[in-house]
């Protein structure tokens, strides 16, 4: 028998060669050209025209960052084809060797089933890699147009893409595996994607425990990402959820296993993979790699936040559907989460909407307690958050440096060269190579038509 | 080990889905250097045999002896390669990198390659994606990864099918060959006189249990034991009179 490591750089090789002969990846490929190219033109426009207006000034400075302006709309692009591209091409990966009769030759070497899985993974990744050669030309134009770039920013939105990307492949492989035919699996990976787009309605809707697993699923994810937020617990979990998605697929990819024992073995999986995520949510830590901070409060109030002594509870009695309660999670407490991890949110409401509480004595209010100190306000404003916060701590508010105010990058460009460069260059190219003879499976077909 | 004692053995063989049993206790020898022949009707439980001897399918019960000793998933993927009927593998990929892939995946002899691909009349296919190509020239693509493989027994699931009367008797002739010089064989063939024309022993399957085992002269005399119809040296009788 071959070394495992020379078998495993043939399976490398001919995973590479199936890819580059499945049309769902060329058409992916394809696509991904125009739709980034959309996205982007479009972004680049609104920030012109934003920046000529309204000039530079405080406050609104994130709205001239390019990682909300430009880089969130561009790389949306890469959270559609993620959500509906990616999957056909994993599932043509995944399920092309039990359709062809090639897995129940490859089955019979003794490499691990996880090795080929985690080869597939590992081919379909660099695949992904590819086809982000899209977004990465948007950046490159941006550059051209004279526009600022902050790396961590930009790495950020990409590694909350690859994650995005790994979680589609680890689902559609599971699918594929443990079902009989491509289409069903299709139907399972679309219809788990659009069971967490449920969740997010939920959550948002009802909040409470659903507001809590909403915040693990991918569309929640690639967004913190693209606000420039990265929780290790998120991080985590996807990773987790990666790595289950696989080892179930090595699971349900073996043939010669009895179903009970494959069954067992998933479940014993699943309650691994509850486990971790559970041990997940207790990590805090987080970065903000956005030049604006935009998931920060000013450097100032976050050194004297972090002095204040003792548990610090919220009472927020405003409905999950409440603007009011969106504001004050987005602009103040998931900031301070950040800096206090053990401060203690709690919403209340009798509805979701909120509408006919309006009446109610007590709804809007917030309600703060520090060392045994109470406070009650109704401003969901940042500033009014910490106001509150430092007047219970009995702490003077520190002062913001002028210097720590982010004043943005506005920038009027016109879009040169990007719509010749997405609409046909690059749909033209792909086109060409994915035509081109020299492709395994292509000769054939040419010397026929000859 | 001698030539008339078996070397493989599968003992009390049994596949059940729910209520229905594909293959009940079926047990029977395999020798070395020897070209055994599976013969079935349709639906007598060929495939599932193959499939459960080569792992690819979970057996109910029973197991896969050598030398009387049970061999395990490793051993296995090194006594036997299975080479299952209508299969069309990496169907873009063209016969030569097949073959590569072959050597280089499964650890398949490259020196007899070249040999293989001249017995099998691949030169003109080389280039052709498998997916192309018509059912017997895929068939005579398989059995080349097959007799490339370096496990001493090659089980192939019905390795005539697709094939014409001349590809078939020179296909009889290159597996003949490879068995000269040590390989073992174990053939599903639906096609009696196939099976008549190139194996040394047989074994009979029917609705999932043996019905017969042993040489062409054995299974006659028990036949005949069986029956008040003579049924002579002919396959074909011998097998309908122990089916």
């Amino acid at each position: 028998m071959r070394s495992p490591k020379g078998a495993w750089i043939w399976l490398v090789g001919k995973e590479w060669r199936e890819l580059v002969a499945s049309r769902s990846w060329w058409v992916m490929l394809a696509v991904m050209g125009p739709l980034v190219g959309f996205g982007f033109i479009s972004a680049v426009r609104t920030y012109g025209e934003a920046s000529g207006l309204n000039g530079t000034a405080i406050g609104v400075g994130e709205a001239f960052s390019p990682l909300v302006g430009i880089w969130a709309p561009t790389f949306s692009a890469c959270e559609l084809a993620a959500a509906f591209l990616l999957p056909f091409v994993a599932i043509r990966l995944v399920a092309g060797d039990r359709q062809s009769g090639a897995l129940k030759l490859e089955l019979q070497h003794v490499m691990p089933a996880i090795g080929r899985v985690g080869t597939k993974a590992l081919v379909l990744v660099g695949g992904w890699a590819i086809a982000s050669a899209a977004p990465a030309t948007a950046v490159a134009l941006w550059w051209t147009y004279g526009g600022s770039i902050y790396a961590p920013e930009l790495a950020g939105v990409m590694a909350g893409h690859l994650l995005n990307a790994g979680l589609t492949i680890a689902l559609a492989a599971a699918a594929a595996s443990a079902t009989d035919h491509p289409s069903t699996a299709a139907i399972v990976t679309l219809t788990a994607t659009v069971g967490t787009w449920v969740v997010n309605f939920v959550a948002a809707v009802h909040g409470g425990v659903w507001e809590r697993i909403a915040r693990y699923t991918p569309t929640a994810m690639v967004a913190e990402f693209q606000h420039g937020l990265i929780r290790l617990e998120v991080v985590l979990a996807a990773l987790t959820l990666i790595a289950a998605g696989l080892a179930l697929a090595a699971i349900w990819v073996q043939l010669g296993v009895a179903v009970k024992r494959r069954a067992i073995e998933s479940m014993a999986v699943a309650a691994a993979t509850a486990l971790v995520l559970a041990a997940c949510m207790r990590v805090t830590a987080s970065w903000d790699v956005s030049e604006a901070r935009a998931n920060s409060f000013a450097r100032e109030d976050e050194a004297a936040l972090a002095r204040i002594p003792g548990p610090l509870t919220i009472e927020v009695h405003l409905a999950p559907e409440d603007p009011r309660r969106v504001d004050l999670e987005h602009r103040a407490l998931s900031k301070l989460r950040r800096v206090r991890p053990d401060v203690r949110v709690r919403y209340v409401s009798a509805t979701s909407i909120g509408l006919f509480e309006q009446t109610s004595e007590g709804y809007g209010e917030i309600r703060y307690e520090l060392g045994g100190r109470t406070a009650v306000s109704r401003s969901t404003t940042a500033e009014a958050v910490l106001e509150t916060i430092y007047e219970l701590a009995g702490a003077t508010p520190p002062v913001e440096s002028e210097d720590s105010v982010f004043r943005g990058h506005p920038l009027t460009a016109t879009t040169k060269g990007a719509a010749v460069v997405f609409y046909g260059v690059w749909p033209v190219i792909v086109i060409a190579v994915g035509l081109s003879p020299r492709w395994p499976g292509r000769r054939k077909k040419v010397k026929r038509k000859r | 080990m001698e030539a008339n004692t078996s070397w493989v053995r599968v003992s009390g063989l049994t596949k059940r889905y729910g209520a229905l049993a594909a293959l009940q206790d079926v047990s029977f020898g395999i020798r070395r250097g020897e070209i055994l022949g599976l013969i079935g009707p349709n639906g007598a439980g060929k495939t599932t045999l193959f499939e459960c001897m080569a792992g690819v399918l979970p057996p109910s019960a029973g197991a896969i002896l050598v030398e009387d000793r049970e061999v395990t998933p490793r051993e296995r993927s090194d006594l036997l390669f299975y080479l299952p009927d209508a299969i069309a593998p990496w169907p873009s990929q063209p016969v030569r990198w097949v073959l590569d892939f072959a050597v280089g995946f499964f650890g398949a002899r490259a020196d007899v390659l070249e040999d293989v691909i001249e017995s099998f009349a691949l030169q003109t296919l080389l280039d052709d994606p498998i997916g192309t190509l018509s059912k017997g020239q895929r068939k005579r693509v398989m059995l080349a990864v097959g007799l490339l493989m370096r496990q001493p027994l090659l089980l192939a699931d019905e390795p005539f099918d697709g094939l014409d009367l001349r590809q078939s008797r020179e296909v009889a002739a290159t597996l003949r060959e490879h068995v000269s010089k040590g390989r073992t064989l174990f053939l599903s063939i639906h096609q009696i006189s196939d099976a008549a024309r190139i194996c040394d022993r047989f074994v009979l399957l029917s609705g999932g249990r043996t019905c017969g085992e042993g040489t062409l002269d054995e299974l006659a005399a028990r036949a005949q034991q069986r029956s008040a119809r003579p049924a002579g040296r002919d396959l074909e009788e011998v097998f309908l009179a122990l089916t």
